[in-house]
């Protein structure tokens, strides 16, 4: 919201343009965020870490991950922030039903993440991947796993929050509950949006 | 189309462009350059359009930006000066 602020200075008047900051969703979710983040940060660090210690493992690594199940997941998750997107932005609308509708649709392509790597895990184990290929994996599986546990929070957040907005839960004067579910759920895409090149690309 | 459906179409769009590199099997400096690349342009798309930070209080958005940052400054850093951090990271 732009608040115009007049003020004097000498014989001239200035006006500019202050705005005032909003916290997307609420207060409580951003502790979560920001922990999570420096979870993460600690995390990686340790990914960057084994990567200086074992380049050709990290070199060799990405050749035995399959890439495809990578992108799936990638597109899954980035469509599934999409919906909630257009969650929030129709509950600005007062149209609770089609915000629901919208969570249900980010719920369903959210659900095809833990599936894609239950696939992916055992496509891994029947072929060597686990357990005896050294650092690369360690760090693959501690690194997707511990994101796969957010993703599942965030799951039941999305499914706490589309039985409330199906409920009429939120209105487009407080839906702050659904847009801090949807702050979460973007996060978990943001993490994913590194894990990805990092472990399918990067070489 | 609105920004929302822009925005995904430009992520997925650098997905399978990552996918593409993936598929190449190439390593080097300019993987790495293109992998930090998208790792700011797709964080940046999510925080900026999917979070809608830039109305958000600054220290929140600058969060956000510097995680992203920070990773793409460890791609440059780990391929371009591997042994020093190895030197730096090593326990005797």
């Amino acid at each position: 919201m732009a608040i115009p602020i007049e003020a004097t200075v000498g014989t001239s008047t200035l006006q500019s343009h202050a705005y005032t900051a909003r916290i997307p969703g609420n207060r409580g979710i951003w502790v979560g965020i920001f922990c999570v983040l420096v979870e993460f940060t600690l995390l990686f660090g340790v990914y960057f870490v084994a990567r200086v210690h074992n380049p050709e493992d990290f070199r060799l690594g990405p050749d035995g991950l399959v890439t495809r199940a990578g992108v799936a997941i990638t597109l899954f998750l980035l469509s599934s922030g999409y919906c909630m997107v257009k969650a929030v932005e129709v509950m600005r609308r007062n149209r609770h039903r089609a915000a629901a509708r919208w969570v249900l649709a980010a719920i369903l392509l959210g659900c095809c993440y833990p599936m894609i790597k239950y696939f992916e895990l055992n496509w891994y184990i029947d072929n060597g991947g686990v357990g005896q290929r050294g650092v690369f994996y360690g760090t693959y599986y501690y690194l997707t796993l511990t994101h796969l546990v957010h993703v599942t929070w965030g799951l039941l957040g999305l499914i706490w929050v589309g039985a409330r907005a199906a409920l009429g839960g939120y209105s487009a004067d407080d839906y702050s509950g659904l847009e801090a579910a949807a702050m979460y759920w973007h996060t978990t895409d943001i993490l994913w949006l590194a894990i990805f090149p990092l472990f399918y690309v990067l070489r | 189309m609105g920004t929302a459906e822009k925005t995904w179409v430009g992520l997925v769009g650098l997905t399978l462009f990552g996918a593409l590199l993936a598929e190449t099997g190439h390593a080097g400096w300019p993987l790495a350059l293109a992998v930090m690349a998208t790792i700011l342009v797709k964080a940046g798309l999510v925080i900026d359009r999917y979070m809608e930070m830039p109305t958000a209080p600054a220290s929140f958005r600058w969060a956000l930006y510097a995680f992203a940052g920070l990773l793409s400054l460890m791609v440059l850093l780990t391929h371009g000066f591997g042994e020093a951090l190895k030197r730096l990271t090593t326990i005797y």
